[in-house]
């Protein structure tokens, strides 16, 4: 089975949010609020970091033992 | 002269004991919210800690146990345990050990370690809610 990092990446963050918007908030609308807040701020945070990671150098493969 | 009516009372609360919700909570993710008459909250936050552990042993995630020497194993247990009974099970009785070896290790181990972290704040909301800090 082939695994994306981006689709664990989003399913976990879809997890979290749901979990924490249930667990604070009461109101239907405050937990959509809340969801897509936690939810945007995850995956949205996580390409932010994967695309600064461009400007480190990746040095040359590891060779296989 | 009659007697003025009575002014209707609110009904009160079912009294709930908080130890034995926080050990259901606990034991079987929801079960704490079950038992406090959260029928909704309880399904979702089963479902939510379940496809979480279930997606870490899928991706064949750590099941964290102490390690001697390694005093932050010993943390790491504490919140894969906060999962409750499905901790116990996969261990004991499945002998789920999970892969080192597998490239997906690292994400599985996340995911189990959070369903238990997940828990652990169930556990703390329905001691609330049996409480009444917390509506």
């Amino acid at each position: 089975m082939r695994i994306s990092h981006f689709l664990l990446m989003v399913h976990y963050a879809l997890l979290v949010s749901a979990f924490f918007s249930l667990l604070w908030k009461r109101g239907r609308q405050q937990r959509q609020r809340l969801f897509l807040k936690l939810f945007l701020g995850m995956v949205g945070g996580g390409l932010a970091l994967a695309w600064l990671m461009y400007f480190f150098p990746s040095g040359p493969p590891t060779p296989f033992p | 002269m009659s007697e003025p009516a009575a002014a209707p009372r609110a009904a009160d609360p079912p009294a709930h004991n908080p130890v034995v919700a926080a050990l259901l909570a606990w034991v079987v993710p929801g079960a704490g919210h079950l038992y406090l008459g959260r029928r909704g909250r309880a399904l979702a936050f089963c479902l939510i800690v379940l496809v979480s552990l279930f997606t870490g042993f899928a991706l064949q995630g750590n099941l964290y146990r102490v390690v001697a020497g390694q005093p932050l194993s010993f943390f790491a247990t504490l919140g894969s345990m906060g999962v409750g009974l499905p901790y116990f099970v996969a261990r004991w009785l499945l002998g789920y050990q999970g892969d080192i070896e597998s490239a997906s290790y690292e994400y599985g181990s996340a995911f189990i370690l959070t369903a238990g972290l997940m828990n652990l704040l169930l556990v703390l909301d329905a001691l609330d809610i049996a409480r009444g800090r917390k509506s």
